[in-house]
């Protein structure tokens, strides 16, 4: 047996616990507050991906003037060796595609609105998770991407730091912090006023319609955060393998998130995080199985398939509301009430202590 | 150039892509559950075609019923575990949805582990399999030889459907299930015990399904996912018959088979669009009609068909 790399294995699991989460955060924007049924979420994951890998190696190849076709040895080579050149350019460039990934898987969750506006949410779910796999089969088939290869040699945004134990901990440290930022933006989302409308809408579209809001260009601001965050997730995922193929945005990613999703709690940012943990952490373990013991009868990869399956009926079936349970929106409104009623409460109990003192 | 052969296959899909889309539609319809695990009782059949005639020819008569039941059991078995449930839990369309994902997913790794496993202890390939039928007759006519499995998929399809339509319009069943799809409490009110109509309901969805994937193994190679690559084409197919009604499916699902078999080499020929792009015809189709013709009835969301009707008038 070869020697099992604890450190790298936390690293690792901290590095797809980041990226789930945030895709599970940006599920539960679009569905488990606003009640989309987005079954396409991979589809943004990947147009994060692809947009990534392509612009950076783009950019890498075509600065220093070469011009190897993207999927040859010759530029894998060269993007080998240009990534630990200039540490300024690694980087620049990673804040540019991840802006730039937020932006295009946005702008195309945003024209996903189109179809949204006039179908009801089983043609929605229908469209959605038909796009996620127009758009795979597209990438198997379309060379200037690198078709079935995918793209290879996406320079690491920490490359030129030497040793793999300090890339993998700054990698780490960028990741959470880019969930961080994620969770307190939805957080904000959440306990505003829009967050209040996408609650709305989900629990009644029609009245929130009659009500004079524009349900339609809610749902579509909706959707361009939410594909936005899933773009950025895929972002990381590209610069982390450092190779993409087509085959990694299979429809069963989406479903791995709406089990990380449902195990959380709907409608509770927290509950995505807490299901992305579990759920990442026994894949990853189920990659370290498939390690340690190479001959099992039913290959791990189906076992850790099957189990997303089994986690979304058995928490539909028992326990619908989730690990934590979707809180309250406290706005200053209800802070002022609920100091009121605290007020009132004491003065009630004042009351009732004056009366039986007097007996 | 056109070809017999393509107006052969666009035929034989199109029986294919009805028969499945009918049972869907069906199911939807009356259960007002969108199955996505639907895909699943395909696959289940067209494996059982290629599994039980491992050992020697087996007679396609005693497959179909075989086939026809074992779909039907898996589908109420679905209803009876996790549909059924979820419904007096008061769970919403998307939550049943939801379900309904999860089922597909585990069901279609747990075929990859059993399909693997048997695989292994039989030595025989199962990943990539064909039945053996007792088809390798012809029927001439028209001056062209038609293979025995046409024949036998086009029969089988017109029964099919002409024992569906039987059912529907002759039979007390069958009018029971009609009048909980129309209106379900109106229904309740009258007596009709809705939740006998629902198991009535998966048995017929999940037999029809059960035998288009034994009609696409009569066609082609079986594998896993068999049916996952077939949702598509289904899933557009329901949404030209606006997963409502049977005929207008129908109709669709010819369309849809038509452009995948006849328009795609003319554009192939035409402006080189290579052929494994095919899957984009039925998506295209479905996103322009759910653009053109938004679909009503219950899957349409209600204040925009309101906005939509007002404009019209």
């Amino acid at each position: 047996m070869i020697g099992f790399d604890v450190t790298g294995f936390i690293l690792s699991w901290l590095v797809f616990f980041s990226i789930y989460s945030i895709l599970s955060i940006s599920l539960n924007l679009e569905t488990g507050l606003t009640g989309m049924a987005n079954f396409g979420k991979v589809a943004f994951y990947a147009l994060g991906a692809y947009f990534t890998g392509y612009v950076s190696i783009e950019f890498f190849l075509r600065l220093h003037g070469l011009d190897y076709p993207i999927y040859s040895t010759d530029a894998i080579v060269a993007l080998g060796k240009l990534s630990v050149e200039q540490p300024s350019l690694n980087l620049s460039v990673f804040l540019l595609t991840l802006v730039g990934s937020f932006l295009f898987a946005g702008v195309i969750g945003f024209l996903i609105m189109l179809p949204a506006l006039r179908v009801g949410p089983a043609f929605f779910g229908i469209t959605v998770l038909s796009f996620g796999e127009m758009l795979r089969i597209f990438l198997r088939h379309y060379k200037p991407v690198g078709a079935t290869y995918g793209l290879v040699g996406i320079p690491h945004p920490l490359a030129w730091v030497g040793g793999t134990f300090s890339k993998d901990l700054g990698f780490a440290l960028i990741s959470l912090s880019l969930l961080a930022i994620t969770y307190i933006y939805a957080q904000r989302i959440t306990n505003s006023p829009l967050g209040r409308l996408l609650k709305a809408i989900r629990d009644d579209e029609t009245a929130t319609l009659y009500l004079g809001k524009n349900v339609p260009l809610v749902k579509g601001k909706v959707l361009f955060i939410g594909s936005g965050m899933a773009g950025v997730a895929g972002c990381l995922y590209a610069y982390y393998l450092g190779s993409i193929t087509p085959n990694a945005f299979m429809p069963a990613v989406t479903f791995e998130v709406w089990a990380m999703m449902l195990l959380g709690g709907v409608g509770n940012n927290r509950g995505s995080i807490l299901g992305a943990a579990i759920i990442t952490f026994l894949d990853r373990s189920t990659a370290a199985l498939n390690f340690l013991f190479p001959n099992l009868i039913i290959d791990p990869n189906f076992i850790r398939w099957m189990l997303v399956g089994v986690i979304i009926v058995v928490v539909l079936l028992f326990k619908p509301e989730g690990i934590i349970k979707e809180e309250y929106v406290w706005t200053p409104a209800w802070r002022l009430l609920e100091a009121k009623a605290e007020a009132r409460r004491k003065a009630f109990k004042e009351l009732i202590g004056r009366l039986i003192k007097r007996r | 150039m056109l070809t017999p052969v393509e107006l052969v296959n666009t035929v034989w899909i199109g029986s294919v892509y009805f028969i499945s889309a009918a049972g869907l539609t069906l199911s939807y319809r009356v259960t007002r559950i969108l199955n996505f695990a639907y895909t699943n009782i395909i696959t289940l059949g067209a494996y059982l075609a290629v599994i039980l005639t491992l050992n020697g020819t087996g007679n396609l008569l005693v497959l179909i019923p075989i086939v026809f039941v074992a779909g039907s059991l898996l589908a109420m078995g679905m209803h009876y575990f996790v549909f059924s449930r979820l419904i007096s839990l008061k769970a919403t369309p998307l939550m049943l949805m939801a379900s309904s994902i999860g089922i597909w997913i585990f069901l279609k790794y747990v075929y990859y582990g059993i399909v693997g496993y048997l695989q292994r202890a039989w030595k025989v390939g199962l990943y990539q399999a064909t039945p053996n039928l007792n088809l390798d007759w012809g029927l001439k006519a028209y001056g062209m030889e038609f293979s025995g499995a046409f024949v036998a998929s086009i029969a089988l399809a017109a029964a099919v459907i002409l024992s569906l339509y039987l059912f529907l319009t002759k039979t007390k069943m069958g009018k029971a299930l009609r009048a909980v799809a129309d209106n379900p409490s109106l229904a309740e009110v009258s007596g009709i015990p809705s939740d006998r109509v629902m198991y009535v309901t998966w048995f017929i969805a999940g037999g029809l399904a059960s035998l288009s994937g034994l009609m696409w193994a009569l066609f082609s190679i079986v594998t896993p996912e068999v049916g996952d690559n077939l949702i598509l084409e289904i899933f557009a197919v329901s949404v030209i018959g606006g997963l409502y009604s049977i005929p207008l499916t129908a109709l669709g699902a010819y369309v849809i088979s038509g452009a995948e078999n006849l328009l795609m080499p003319i554009l192939h020929d035409t402006i080189g669009l290579e052929v494994s792009f095919r899957p984009f015809i039925a998506f295209f189709t479905l996103l322009v009609v759910i653009l053109i013709k938004p679909p009503l009835g219950a899957a349409g969301a209600l204040p925009y068909r309101f906005r939509l009707r007002r404009k019209g008038r």
